[in-house]
């Protein structure tokens, strides 16, 4: 636990919008809560959305939400900062408000009133949800939190007001401040082998979901499919060094005594010292019985000697789409050949378990593309017959909807309707009945939402505030969610969905424009088109596609 | 293999059993300790634990038991204790050349069940010749008469000491204090309980497990 008693002359509560188990799994979370408190005169406390049971209690004993630190009130804080990770924690904002106490318009906040600011993956498109805070974070954290905190104490020890440290934080790279509508640059860390990285963290008592300790070998991502907002939200690519690496690995397992280490990233097969790095840090985690966990290798990549090395008998692939027409559609770069080698080395290697994902909805999609699916599955079976050393092979069929997100050469596509979506999961469940083969499949209506709150602008924010009051939390947790709430906030508020989830014009000026993400509109155009006619866009490790993303920061330094 | 006697109070008493022993076991890791594990496919740390609490109870006595090599008693307590939460703390440790089979030994504890009222009444227990209690078994509530699990009440200040069965025959501290509530009509709550000792017979009646292995 970092020393909570250290002198201090800024204190700020960093909130996460979900459940402890789901925040204390957060690598970002985890990154900017230890960065602050390592600054002298800084303490970070965390909070997060407590259970349904416990915001019961809060209620009833007239408490109000604290930090699990000093059990201070968050509103008693210097400076309160929101992590929010995805679309549908968004009602969770005004509960974890309404549970602080913290009015939920920044504009009905008094001056005095603590400065509320959002970060996370979410602040690509900040709109439907910056009515709630002074200020959003948009890009690498390690820059923009570090410089909120420490204007925002030099504003406090100067006697400056909410509204004057508010437009000097206009001056900082990644600063929305809707109050003031500037348009800003996405914060970019320029060399990530330099940028803070704990290696003495928090280990929770209880169980959370990914119950490990994590590196991160690089961040951004050299592939490019065309659905994935992750993919260029987080460029310029940027690597750590090898030897930076092993040498957190090292720490992080003397330090925390996890028996598993998660070398993370959005596509790890492609970190450029991926062999080395195996190499150097499996000889220190054998020595400690630690595991080594490979999240993100990539189909065409698979590497059998490290899979065989580094995991047990189950082997998880996303080719996202059944047929090559669709996967060069999406740029998912793989070839057929690539899947029968891939599920062929794995037999070979005695897998047991086999989990594929697929995405539904996505841009010219037909039944044929939905059959292609079965016929991977079918390929599954035919290359354990023929090749497997296990007995028996499990195989698990997950399909989520395609949601149109900003930021991705997708962001003008439509989303299909729900109808649509249970005609193909109708398709697959029928289908896919076959022995040892297990179909599961996202809920629908759910998905329309997080489309409807990812191209949404800030009209959404009294949805967001009305489907809270009808009932509306938790709705990323499939048994919290409830569509009837979200239906009538959206009847009240007098909101068209098909303006925000069907198919946009090319000329439209987004509301997340405002933001300048390196990758430029164009270059998200042209790919647009070129899926259109499915040609592919090779992967930019070799040769520079020009996505402009090299503007913020340089790539591979 | 070393015994260490630890608390598990304040926070960590809200930490369940399953939990508290992976929290346990990382901070061996931390410690860096050098623990054998198990010879079979996945492979396992051999340590060993007794009955566990129920979730908020507090404990003086909890015995953890790690087969483990190229450390002594002394400064196995000293990095065991450095490495867990303050909740967790140890505060004495033995080395043995043989498992005791701690949870299979240990046939009672000692209770300080801190209460207010007119305690004294709670003693007819002793006198009487059954004690029926609401036990919950697999999501079943039946009656079950446990006279013969409770060894002894005492009436101190602040409270009541009670030795109750621990292991194969059970009387879990919380049933105990529910009926107490109930029939007494008293306001104790789990996180009033704190076990005090846990006890294996000796020659002459019941002694502590560090007294049994000192």
């Amino acid at each position: 636990m970092p020393d909570m008693d250290k002198p201090c002359k800024h204190r700020t509560c960093l909130c996460f919008s979900d459940k402890y188990e789901v925040g204390m799994s957060n690598i970002g979370v985890r990154i900017l809560y230890h960065m602050l408190n390592d600054m002298e005169g800084f303490i970070c406390e965390r909070s997060f959305a407590p259970d349904l049971d416990m915001a019961q209690e809060l209620r009833r004993r007239g408490q109000r939400l604290f930090s699990i630190e000093t059990k201070r009130d968050i509103v008693d804080f210097d400076l309160i900062g929101f992590s929010v990770q995805f679309e549908l924690q968004y009602t969770n904002i005004p509960y974890m408000f309404e549970l602080a106490g913290i009015p939920l318009y920044a504009k009905d906040r008094p001056e005095d009133f603590p400065p509320v600011v959002a970060g996370g993956p979410c602040a690509v498109n900040p709109m439907p949800f910056a009515p709630f805070f002074d200020a959003v974070l948009i890009g690498d954290g390690e820059i923009t939190f570090k410089q909120i905190n420490e204007l925002h104490l030099k504003c406090k020890e100067q006697g400056l007001s909410k509204s004057e440290f508010l437009r000097l934080a206009t001056e900082i790279d990644g600063v929305y401040v809707p109050s003031i509508g500037n348009r800003t640059k996405r914060a970019v860390v320029q060399d990530l082998d330099e940028a803070y990285f704990p290696t003495s963290i928090l280990v929770p008592n209880c169980d959370i979901v990914h119950d490990r300790s994590t590196i991160e070998l690089f961040r951004g991502c050299a592939n490019g499919c065309r659905f994935c907002q992750a993919c260029f939200f987080y460029r310029p690519i940027r690597e750590r060094k090898p030897d930076t690496l092993v040498r957190y690995a090292t720490q992080l397992m003397d330090n925390t005594g996890y028996d598993e280490l998660s070398l993370c990233s959005l596509s790890t097969s492609d970190y450029s010292h991926l062999k080395e790095i195996v190499d150097g840090i499996k000889e220190q985690a054998d020595a400690r019985k630690v595991k080594l966990a490979l999240p993100s290798l990539r189909l065409d990549s698979f590497e059998a000697e490290i899979y065989e090395e580094t995991s047990g008998s189950s082997l998880t692939f996303a080719p996202e789409a059944g047929t090559q027409r669709l996967r060069n559609v999406i740029n998912k770069n793989i070839g057929e050949q690539d899947i029968y080698n891939s599920i062929k080395g794995a037999m070979e290697h005695g897998v047991k378990n086999v989990k594929l994902y697929f995405m539904i909805g996505l841009p010219t999609e037909t039944d044929e593309d939905l059959q292609g699916i079965v016929d991977i599955v079918y390929l599954v079976k035919d290359l354990h017959r023929r090749y497997g050393k296990s007995k028996l092979i499990n195989i698990i069929v997950s399909t989520a909807v395609f949601i149109p997100k900003p930021l991705t050469p997708f962001q003008w596509e439509r989303q299909i309707s729900v109808e649509e979506m249970k005609h193909k999961q109708d398709f697959l469940k029928e289908k896919l009945r076959i022995k040892n083969v297990k179909y599961s499949w996202h809920g629908a209506e759910s998905s329309v939402i997080e489309a409807l709150l990812a191209r949404g602008d800030e009209t959404l924010a009294p949805v967001i505030e009305e489907a809270y009051e009808q009932g509306a939390v938790f709705d990323s947790w499939s048994e919290h969610f409830h569509y009837e709430y979200w239906l009538k906030a959206i009847e009240k508020c007098n909101i068209d969905v098909e303006e925000f989830v069907g198919e946009q014009s090319e000329d439209k000026d987004f509301c997340w424009d405002i933001v300048d993400n390196g990758v430029t509109k164009a270059y998200l155009l042209a790919e647009r088109h070129k899926s259109r006619q499915g040609v592919t866009t090779p992967n930019c490790i070799g040769k520079c596609n020009g996505c402009g993303a090299s503007k913020l920061g340089r790539c591979f330094r | 293999m070393i015994i260490v006697r630890h608390a598990k109070d304040g926070d960590m008493k809200y930490v369940s059993h399953k939990d508290t022993l992976r929290v346990l076991q990382r901070a061996l890791k931390r410690a860096k300790i050098d623990v054998a594990y198990s010879q079979g496919f996945v492979p396992h740390m051999l340590t060993y634990t007794t009955t566990p609490l129920p979730l908020g109870v507090a404990s003086n006595a909890e015995y953890f038991a790690v087969e483990c090599k190229g450390v002594d008693e002394k400064s196995f307590l000293q990095a065991f204790t450095a490495a867990v939460p303050h909740g967790l703390r140890g505060d004495w440790s033995v080395e043995v050349a043989k498992n005791p089979n701690l949870a299979y030994i240990v046939i009672a504890s000692r209770y300080f069940i801190s209460a207010e009222g007119d305690l004294e009444r709670v003693k007819e227990i002793l006198s009487s010749q059954e004690y029926v209690i609401q036990v919950t078994k697999k999501g079943e509530t039946v009656s079950k008469d446990v006279r013969k699990l409770i060894y002894d009440l005492e009436v101190v200040e602040g409270g009541i000491v009670a030795i109750l069965a621990t292991g194969n025959d059970n009387l879990r501290v919380d049933c105990f204090v529910d009926s107490l509530n109930e029939r007494y009509g008293l306001g104790i709550c789990r996180d009033d309980v704190t076990r005090v000792e846990q006890l294996v017979q000796g020659k002459d009646g019941l002694i502590s497990v560090k007294e049994f292995l000192s």
